[in-house]
């Protein structure tokens, strides 16, 4: 079972912005996605996650098609996203950025949450000890009830994927997870994401930090210019002399 | 004493009205609806009460749900076109809309009376019946904006990509605030029809749509307090300064444009931010869990 | 008959024209609904009345109204918008900053004028009438209709040929990348404002004359016209504004002509909103006015 991307392809106008791009996202294992700025990996998860729609080709989770699905059909085949630029709820507490993870989840009648039926009362406490389960995973506890617009930009990325894991996806597209993150943080996160891996989550993995992706990716996509230029492991990827050419300049840190 | 009081008791029964209102362009504005059309809402409630009251003969209670349902209807028919705009093009939309209802009202003044309006409506509300209203308003405010609903709401407000692809149905919901927001317009026009013996199509127009907006905006829009606050600061203020009441729309005009710059969250929500900031950052401080820098944004 | 009545169509049309270009600017460059503009537009009758009344002559009072108008417009946009440019909610603020200084200016207005209607003294502009074709056209009428067209082609000459007028429209693209070429924004701004000011002020002139009945409130339904006609041409589309105007004075007048009196309001607004639902560009509009995000 898992996320596949079959010859898909994006134009806007005549500026193709993806070209022919196959991918495979297996569950239970992470998949990089890396290439300079500009390669088209963000399209590809716009793409995957319906904020764009493809111009050609298939997108499908465990043989469902999704490639035409909205964004709420894409919830609920349960495929969870982060931003590359954060894109959290300032005007919301932390605690409450993540209660809105649990939409999905939310199942009492429309007329029992406008009243505060029992009902709903209950299932409100449910998520919200949910939600506190998962502050409590990523340490922070003590901002609950901080004011999200005041974080930190490490704490605010952490937020942005507590509220994606609070869907409860079996696969997360990661958009640049550990941008300005340190190495205490970011190793942290690493760990974070292999123990998710390793309870069947896939996924997807776009970085710029090659240390952090051939570390914890064991299939690596390349692309340049919306095109995939090379992929497979690690190891070998990144000593393809092409891929060294993209990435003119030397190595991202 | 009790005289003095008494001799305030029209002001806090207009301040009850009014605050009815007020949480009805509220719930709007939370759901980033930018709908500006509850005065229409709101004409359509009190007339709709009125006439079935004074020309059918209805029982003022039965007539108060009707009017309400009138404005949640006619805010669902509306909704079908103001789903599929945005931003400024939902206040231009609404404003004509607005602007639909004064004109139709004056043309159908067999029904409505016309420019006179509606007279001989007996009162039958009084402060103890806005009281009980206003508690249930409030209430109902509370509980929405503290259930699942009031969570996407807020998403939306902030975020519309955001909260799509945590699968929140963006439709449903602007819609879903759109009509109990007219249920609630509905409902204090027809509790102002049954509280003031007669309605005149002038008071559904722009001067009170600017009252409404300007109860909210001094307030705050993304607390419960803030319509409550700026309701009633607005209310005391010509009772305070005589003066300020001859110009109560230049005062009007001056406080919206000082707080839309200065003061942009509002008078209540401005307030309650900084203190919840100084309680978080004291208990942090205290705590040696992790380092944090709060930057404010 | 019908004739007449387009080309008395045609003629007002012609003075919403200013009002809607004007407006436009605006939106155009800042997606700012400036709802001050009927209270400047409001202002440039009355300062052409007064002029006329302390015995000045009436060109005289035009220029007045313009200069006035254009310069109040600037101070609007110094107190009303210039904080909220840089804000997360500018739209939204803008609409109610501005509504705020209409009340402000109306209100000032109102005292100035004791609540009362004034009217341009009877021969004002000489009662002329020219016969041609079987149609009627009054020297006011040619008045109206050759200033709305000088007045918009030396604005339209400004944008388009003068090195300002490229700053004016470098800024609306782009106002970071116009700084780096040392376009200074606030300057390029309150030029725009004061050009939309001059217009809705002219404008307001040109109406007092018409209609002769110069109160307070006047601005009030042109805003609500200029809505109407900047939706039915597009928002941020001049030349579509100046299309609108002519065919909203147009079907106005037949509107006020041919339909029960009462309903000329609700029809307009009606058809409106049947614009906004079909085809909410308008005629020229570059605008999406519905769903942000979605599929592109």
């Amino acid at each position: 079972m898992s996320l596949t991307l079959q010859n898909v392809s994006k134009r806007f106008g005549g500026v193709v912005a993806s070209d022919s791009v196959n991918i495979t996202v297996p569950k239970g294992k992470i998949t990089g996605l890396i290439g300079p700025n500009g390669a088209g990996k963000t399209t590809i998860v716009n793409m995957i996650t319906g904020m764009l729609a493809v111009s050609d080709g298939q997108i499908s989770v465990g043989g469902r098609d999704i490639t035409h699905a909205s964004a709420d059909e894409i919830c609920r085949a349960r495929l969870a996203r982060t931003f590359q630029n954060i894109r959290i709820l300032p005007d919301n507490s932390v605690l409450e950025n993540i209660l809105i993870g649990f939409h999905r989840h939310e199942k009492c009648s429309t007329l029992a949450a406008i009243l505060g039926l029992p009902s709903a009362r209950r299932e409100s406490e449910k998520i919200g000890k949910m939600a506190e389960e998962l502050l409590q995973r990523f340490g922070m506890s003590a901002l609950a009830d901080f004011p999200a617009g005041g974080l930190s930009y490490g704490h605010q990325r952490k937020l942005e994927m507590m509220r994606a894991l609070a869907s409860e996806p079996e696969f997360m597209l990661l958009d640049e997870p550990i941008a300005g993150m340190n190495d205490v943080e970011s190793d942290s996160l690493a760990e974070l994401f292999q123990e998710l891996a390793s309870t069947g989550m896939g996924i997807l993995l776009i970085e710029h930090n090659i240390r952090f992706v051939s570390k914890l990716c064991e299939y690596i996509y390349v692309l340049d210019g919306g095109r995939l230029i090379a992929e497979g492991a690690p190891t070998v990827v990144l000593r393809d002399p092409e891929v060294m050419a993209a990435y003119i300049g030397g190595e991202h840190a | 004493m009790t005289n003095i009081l008494l001799g305030y008791q029209p002001l806090f029964d207009l301040f009850l009205l009014h605050l009815g209102m007020a949480y009805s362009q509220w719930l709007v504005l939370r759901a980033g609806v930018f709908s500006l059309a509850t005065a229409g809402l709101a004409a359509v409630g009190a007339y709709t009460g009125g006439i079935l009251v004074v020309s059918l003969g209805f029982p003022a209670p039965v007539a108060l749900l009707l009017a309400g349902l009138a404005g949640g209807i006619v805010a669902l028919g509306l909704s079908i076109p103001l789903a599929r705009l945005r931003g400024v093009y939902q206040a231009i939309a609404t404003v004509a809309f607005i602007q639909i209802v004064l004109s139709l009202n004056i043309y159908a003044s067999g029904l409505t009376g016309g420019p006179q309006g509606l007279n001989g409506i007996p009162k039958t509300v009084g402060t103890v019946t806005l009281l009980i209203a206003g508690i249930l308003t409030v209430y109902l405010m509370y509980t929405i904006t503290n259930s699942r609903l009031g969570r996407a709401f807020d998403a939306i407000r902030q975020n519309e990509a955001v909260a799509a692809s945590l699968g929140v149905s963006i439709v449903r919901h602007q819609t879903l605030a759109f009509i109990i927001s007219g249920a609630l317009a509905g409902v204090y026009g027809a509790l102002e029809a049954f509280h003031s013996y007669a309605l005149a199509p002038s008071q559904f127009g722009f001067t009170f749509l600017i009252s409404i907006l300007a109860y909210v905006v001094l307030g705050g829009r993304n607390t419960i307090i803030g319509p409550i606050v700026g309701t009633a600061i607005l209310l005391l203020l010509p009772e305070i300064a005589r003066p300020l009441a001859e110009a109560r729309m230049l005062v009007y005009g001056l406080l919206l444009i000082l707080v839309i710059n200065y003061l942009p969250h509002g008078i209540a929500d401005t307030l309650i931010e900084r203190a919840r900031a100084r309680r978080l950052s004291a208990r942090l401080a205290k705590s040696d869990s992790v380092a944090t820098t709060a930057t404010r944004n | 008959m019908l004739l007449q009545q387009l080309l008395n169509g045609l003629v007002v049309g012609g003075v919403y024209a200013l009002f809607a270009v004007g407006f436009n600017l605006i939106f155009g460059i800042q997606r700012f609904l400036n709802l001050a503009h009927g209270a400047v537009f409001m202002t440039g009758a009355f300062v052409a009345y007064y002029t006329v009344e302390a015995g000045g002559p009436l060109i005289l009072g035009f220029l007045a109204a313009i200069i006035i108008s254009g310069l109040l417009s600037v101070l609007i946009e110094i107190v009303c918008f210039r904080r909220l440019r840089k804000s997360g909610d500018a739209e939204f603020g803008a609409i109610l900053s501005s509504m705020g200084a209409s009340l402000v200016i109306m209100t000032v207005w109102q005292w100035i004028s004791k609540t009362q209607v004034v009217r341009f003294p009877f021969d004002t502009v000489p009662v002329v009438i020219f016969r041609f074709w079987g149609l009627r056209v009054s020297l006011l009428q040619v008045i109206m209709m050759v200033a709305a067209v000088v007045i918009v082609m030396i604005m339209a000459w400004f944008l388009y040929r003068t090195s300002f007028g490229r700053q004016v429209r470098a800024v609306t693209d782009n106002e970071k990348a116009a700084t780096l070429v040392g376009v200074n924004p606030n300057r390029t701004y309150s030029l725009t404002y004061f050009i939309s000011g001059a217009l809705a002020g002219a404008a307001g002139v040109l109406v007092g004359l018409a209609f002769n009945n110069i109160n307070y409130m006047m601005g009030e339904p042109y805003l609500l016209f200029g809505f109407a006609i900047i939706i039915l041409g597009g928002l941020g589309s001049i030349p579509g504004a100046l299309l609108a105007s002519l065919i909203f004075g147009m079907g106005q007048t037949l509107a006020i002509a041919y339909l029960p009196s009462g309903l000329t309001t609700a029809f307009i607004f009606s058809a409106m909103f049947l614009i906004l639902l079909v085809k909410p560009t308008g005629l020229m509009g570059r605008e999406e006015a519905g769903i942000l995000r979605g599929r592109r």
